[in-house]
């Protein structure tokens, strides 16, 4: 679980987030609403252990992430993830994409292709595996980096516009598959989406970021 | 001139530029590195990069200034040699690189390194793939220092004095050839001086587009 205690968040100058408060559990999906520019995406950032934040607590299972040790920390981050707003591949083809986060975890070979093996089965990948990364589509690239982030399992998975470029096959395949992980193997889901229909299907709890800002706004 | 002496003036100007392209990535990079990481580097980067189009006779003439009998760098000798030259250029395409590599670094690499991190990278595993992923840019940036190094003729003929078998590079040789009235000399060290530039950076675009079609 992830919990935000009292967060304050600027760039530059800017207060972002203001006393945010909010937490993230395990087999439970959320989605985040707010305007453009409201701040879903900086604080998906600071819950996804990227960003730390100006002031306040981020806290994984109850221990504050960013006063632990680097090693202890980086244990941490492994079991949260992000997915960006516009998807970023790695240069290499689709394959080496998917299989980075479980290089990076140390995963031996056969491992590692049981997980390719077995995400590309349920997101229907397996056309695109040996494709260079950037000559995919814009929703194809979507889809791997859902996939690049599904396959490390993590125990909370932070999605940021996910369904933007999905057509309405894909949608449906990502969203069953989000509802499967989060019933099934209690993966916590965080959403921020502008598609209120699919959220409204999927979501167990909607949050307005407006809402959950405490301060005013300050600076 | 012989087709020898022409090749052998070919490779001084590739050895000079292309060592003072190197030294200057020496520093280069560490330094955009650093203002990467920094808060408040946009400043700086703002004036490297009014510095990119500092002319180059002015800095042959503040090198010569430093390396003069005279100057405070005087001791060491260096007037009219090669090393003069080197760290002339090198001193020339600081801002251009500097520039570049900071540009490349806060947007590439740290977009990359955020992804990286984001899929549970250590910070010594994010490092290593935010510079994988720079990487076609850096050597593009690479490739751009060597084309203003190796083109360059105002720290190429102050500082290195344009002696025959010594200093002399394509630029200073074309300046003497069309001085003396030898323009098919001047012309064909002009084609070689543009044969390099120009197939390098096809080089470079091809390796870009190789790496990220
Ligand atoms: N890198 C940055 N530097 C400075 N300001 C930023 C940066 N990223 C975001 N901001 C500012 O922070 C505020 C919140 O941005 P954020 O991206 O979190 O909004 P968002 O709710 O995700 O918007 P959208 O719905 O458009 O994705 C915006 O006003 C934006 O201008
Ligand atoms: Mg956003």
């Amino acid at each position: 679980m992830i919990e935000l205690r009292g967060i304050w968040f600027k760039y530059d100058k800017k207060w972002v987030l203001r006393d945010v408060n909010i937490a993230f559990k395990r087999g439970i999906i959320v989605m985040i609403t707010g305007p453009n520019g409201s701040g879903k995406t900086t604080l998906m950032k600071v819950a996804g252990l990227i960003y730390r934040p100006t002031r306040g607590e981020v806290l994984y299972n109850g221990v504050n992430v960013w006063s632990l040790p680097k090693q202890k920390r980086l244990e941490a981050r492994r079991h949260v993830v992000y997915v960006h707003e516009t998807p970023i591949l790695l240069r290499g083809t689709v394959r080496d994409n998917l299989t980075y986060g479980l290089k990076i975890r140390g995963y031996n070979e056969d491992r590692i292709e049981e997980e390719v093996e077995s995400i590309v089965e349920s997101l229907r990948l397996r056309s695109l595996l040996d494709k260079k990364a950037g000559e995919l589509s814009a929703g194809q690239s979507q889809l791997v980096a859902i996939a690049r982030a599904l396959i490390v399992k993590p125990q909370i998975l932070l999605l940021d516009e996910p369904f933007a470029h999905l057509d309405r096959e894909k949608r449906s395949i990502v969203s069953t598959l989000l509802r499967e992980y989060a019933r099934e193997r209690g993966m916590g889901i965080v959403l921020a989406t502008h598609d209120e229909y699919l959220a409204e299907q999927l979501a167990d709890n909607v949050v307005n970021i407006e809402e959950i800002q405490g301060g005013q706004n300050i600076g | 001139m012989s087709f020898i002496e022409a090749l052998s003036i070919a490779a001084r100007s590739v050895y000079i530029a292309g060592t003072a392209t190197l030294l200057a990535f020496t520093w280069s990079f560490p330094l955009a590195y650093t203002m990467s990481l920094g808060r408040r580097a946009r400043l700086l980067a703002t004036v490297l990069e009014s510095l990119v189009g500092f002319p180059t006779v002015l800095v042959g003439l503040l090198v010569y200034m430093l390396f003069s009998r005279s100057g405070p760098l005087g001791f060491l000798g260096l007037l009219y040699t090669p090393y003069a030259v080197i760290i002339g250029e090198a001193l020339l395409v600081t801002p251009l690189m500097t520039g570049i590599l900071y540009r490349v670094l806060e947007t590439t690499a740290r977009r990359y390194w955020e992804v990286a991190v984001s899929l549970g990278a250590s910070e010594g595993q994010a490092l290593a793939t935010a510079l994988r992923e720079a990487f076609p840019a850096v050597i593009a940036t690479v490739v751009m220092g060597f084309s203003r190094a190796i083109g360059e003729l105002g720290v190429a003929l102050l500082v290195g004095g344009n002696i025959k078998g010594y200093t002399r590079t394509l630029t200073t040789a074309i300046a003497l050839e069309v001085s003396k009235g030898e323009f098919e000399d001047a012309l064909a060290l002009g084609a070689i001086l543009l044969v390099i530039v120009v197939s390098l950076s096809v080089a470079a675009r091809l390796l870009l587009r190789e790496e990220r079609p």
